[in-house]
């Protein structure tokens, strides 16, 4: 007998037997585990999120109000100083910001030294050392940023030791000392706002195995829950075939 | 002259072994260790690939579809573990943070899709290349067609940040400009693919999947260690390195660990590494979404993945190799954002500059000081991981080539030697192709593979998915449903090529926020796969024979 016209008729989502029912079900169980362990998490992540300032944050912007009205003390501008070296010792910064921030780094400095000329004339020829090296290991260049990190460390008031003190003398341009732009005046705050304020929520503060929470739970634990997922399809395949006489 | 070579090789010997295990310089430079170990690996793919050269054509094309499950997890682990996965993860970490994330679990989720909607069925239906389900299951010649053009631009497209991923290597090993680089590199990788053929590929996967692997493992073990942090399970161990990047490494708690310049093993906090779409890497929550489902969906319409199942016995065998090719994908995925991490602090110091992202693995392993042999095979890993996706990807493309478009439509009678001679012909075409677009340096070498990935998404996957699912589903759909995920692709293709030429087309921004090259998939596969339905639904039904064919062959 031919077949009719609506015979042999297949749709995931309309089994027509015992077996591609159960394995609907199957699929169906796993994909939602899938998506929700996925796409759940990172959209609770979105909701709960608040953003939350660096410390860095305030002690700019307590220096800086005081600096923008012109009765910033010698603290204010040491914190703002400092701050400032906060965000330029993160990795990644945009170069016109890098530029706003060695403006104003240089400026501040310029501002808190004693000797003003003495400091340029200082920083200038360390410029002209490291324009002229190919390796960081010179000795002329190593020695003059040996003796500008101490000096900058006290302008900032920032221990030898800390890491920003040893990154200074290389984010000081002679040029940028006697004045700050005015338009990187304008942006200071929104820079320093876009390097200091992050998402953070009690997913992201608590502490797993080392990692940040979030962190642990999308770069190892998914992946773990991948393998999972996939082992356990392909077990119960296994089982469900065997059960039904299905054979590849 | 056995009397001269003797002498020679006993002076030549110490200078050159000197030369191999002296420090390495970042940037520029010949690295002889790094070469040494580079050339002799190459040199084994290629004896290996003779040793298990391609007779005929079905061993071109399916490797004889003799492999175990875990062998076939290997090689499909091999075949997946590109230089974006290599190289292009850590980078893409390493300069956004948490949103390089999104890579890792796109690239790794799209293989449960794969598995418990497809696997099984695709190695049922018992074809060889996607076009040949594709043509098949929509009845059409046209179809076989487009779908083989598509397999071949897909290929092209992943090849591109295969290419520049070997650039990369190749510049920093042989002290070369970059474009040399991606022209050496290119002819090496033809040359290799053309003599081994697919059966030699296929072996050597596996070999090449231990190679990778333990390359890549290596110098974590070491930089956890000497970095004092739980270096016995590093993908473990990294995470207080994540955690110190956010909080900060002040010196006096570096216990004077420092990188290979000098510089104290310390930072600054920096908790936009790890935070969420954190507003100074400019990336959204939107945009972690959209990667995430592009690459996953696109995972599982990719012509050279989904052809792996081809060549397993069984679909069993199909399903588990799936697990084992998972399993050990992942202990990669498992182990890159630890560079990415180490790199942040060991490259926090400004006197270390501006480093290629793309190269931030093997740039890690030297600012940690690790012995210049070990980052020339880290290096060298590198370079067999896009050696491996690319001569799957090149045999993928030339088989659409040679099998999808000159024998299925232009010539049925071509003898089999003819059917090769066009494979490797298709083979040369689109490696000149790649190397052409590679040297213009478009984007990241993980964002450039992304593009590969969306296109999948949008136009093979919508067809693999309703072909095998639902019998409704008819050639004026998957025709319908194919320009709708191509038009979405052209656009988002136009808009990023013309963005990268400085060419500022209408509604610009916003085409490229919300159609951006790595993920215009997310909107592109779901009014693809709506609009075959709908179309499906209003026109002919499906012929009876591929219905019948559906429920007893694939889901008896």
């Amino acid at each position: 007998m031919e077949p009719s016209k609506n015979d042999y008729h297949i749709s995931f989502f309309r089994p027509t037997t015992d077996s591609a029912r159960r394995n609907r079900n199957m699929v169906v169980q796993l994909v939602l585990i899938w998506a929700v362990a996925i796409f759940g998490f990172q959209i609770t992540l979105k909701i709960i999120e608040k953003p939350v300032p660096e410390p860095a944050l305030g002690q700019f912007k307590s220096g800086w109000t005081a600096l923008e009205s012109g009765n910033a003390t010698v603290t204010e501008m040491r914190e703002t100083g400092q701050a400032v070296l906060s965000v330029l010792g993160k990795v990644a910064i945009q170069p016109d910001h890098r530029l706003v921030l060695d403006n104003a780094l240089s400026h501040l400095a310029y501002q808190l030294s004693g000797d003003k000329e003495a400091l340029m004339a200082s920083v200038s020829e360390f410029e002209a050392i490291a324009a002229g090296i190919t390796d960081i290991r010179d000795d002329a260049y190593i020695e003059k940023k040996n003796e500008l990190i101490p000096q900058l460390a006290g302008l900032f008031q920032l221990d030898d030791q800390d890491v920003r003190a040893k990154i200074a003398p290389l984010e000081l341009k002679s040029s940028l000392m006697e004045s700050f732009n005015e338009s990187g005046r304008e942006q200071m705050v929104e820079i320093m706002e876009l390097y200091l304020i992050h998402n953070r929520s009690v997913l992201t503060d608590t502490k797993f195995l080392g990692f940040p929470f979030h962190y642990f739970y999308t770069a190892v634990f998914l992946l773990i829950l991948f393998v999972g997922i996939c082992w356990l399809y392909c077990v119960r395949t296994d089982l469900f075939n065997k059960k039904y006489g299905i054979e590849d | 002259m056995k009397k001269i070579l003797l002498p020679l090789l006993l002076i030549a010997l110490p200078n050159l072994l000197h030369a191999a295990t002296a420090a390495t310089q970042l940037e520029g430079g010949f690295k002889v260790g790094p070469a040494i170990i580079l050339i002799t690996i190459l040199i084994l793919f290629v004896l290996v690939g003779i040793i298990f050269r391609a007779k005929d054509t079905t061993d071109f094309y399916a490797a004889g579809r003799g492999i175990s499950k875990v062998g076939s997890g290997m090689a499909i682990a091999s075949n997946w573990m590109s230089a974006a996965s290599f190289l292009g993860m850590a980078a893409l970490m390493y300069g956004s943070g948490y949103h390089g994330l999104a890579y890792v679990v796109g690239w790794t989720g799209g293989y449960v899709l794969l598995l418990i909607m497809m696997a099984g069925q695709i190695r049922k239906y018992g074809k060889y290349t996607a076009a040949d389900f594709i043509g098949d299951r929509y009845y059409s010649k046209a179809l076989r067609a487009v779908g083989a053009i598509i397999a071949i631009l897909i290929s092209i497209s992943y090849c591109v940040g295969q290419f520049g991923g070997i650039g990369l290597m190749f510049k920093w090993v042989l002290g070369i400009d970059y474009a040399m680089a991606v022209i050496i590199g290119g002819a090496v990788v033809l040359t290799y693919t053309l003599i081994s053929g697919m059966l030699g590929v296929t072996k050597n996967m596996q070999i090449q999947y231990v190679i990778i692997i333990v390359s890549f493992l290596i110098p974590l073990f070491i930089l956890t260690y000497k970095f004092d942090y739980f270096w016995l399970l590093p993908q473990i161990g990294y995470g207080s390195v994540v955690s110190d990047a956010i909080t900060g490494l002040p010196i006096n708690e570096t216990k004077a660990l420092m990188n290979s310049l000098g510089h104290d093993y310390a930072v600054v906090p920096v908790p936009e590494f790890a935070m969420p779409w954190d507003p100074s890497t400019g990336k959204t929550f939107f945009q972690w979404i959209a990667i995430a489902f592009s690459l996953m969906i696109g995972t599982a319409g990719l012509p050279h993945v989904i052809q792996r199942f081809y060549v397993v016995p069984k679909a069993r065998d199909a399903r588990w190799s799936v697990v084992w090719g998972l399993f050990f994908i992942c202990i990669l995925y498992w182990s890159a954002p630890a560079y990415a991490a180490f790199g942040k602090i060991l490259s926090a110091h400004p006197e270390v500059g501006t480093l290629a992202k793309d190269a931030i693995v093997v740039y890690t392993a030297q600012l940690g000081n690790i012995h210049p042999l070990i980052v020339g095979f880290l290096a060298a890993g590198g370079v067999s991981s896009a050696f491996s996706t690319v001569s799957g990807l090149l045999v993928a493309g030339s088989s659409a080539f040679a099998h999808d478009l000159y024998v299925k439509v232009i010539n049925p009678d071509a003898s089999p030697k003819r059917q090769l001679l066009y494979a490797r012909l298709g083979t040369i075409l689109m490696a000149i192709i790649v190397t052409l677009i590679a040297l213009k340096n478009f984007a990241l070498i993980g964002q450039l593979v992304a593009v590969a990935f969306s296109l999948a998404g949008c136009t093979i996957f919508p067809l693999f998915l309703l072909g095998i699912w639902w019998s409704g589903s008819n050639k004026q759909g998957a025709i319908a449903g194919l320009i709708t995920g191509g038009t979405v692709s052209v656009v988002a293709i136009t808009y990023f090529i013309a963005g990268k030429s400085g060419i500022t087309l209408p509604a610009h921004e916003f085409f490229s926020y919300w159609l951006e090259a790595w993920y215009f998939a997310w909107i592109g596969a779901p009014l693809a796969i709506v609009v075959h339905i709908v179309v499906s639904r209003f026109t002919k039904e499906t012929p009876i024979e591929i219905r019948k064919f559906l429920i007893e062959q694939v889901h008896s």
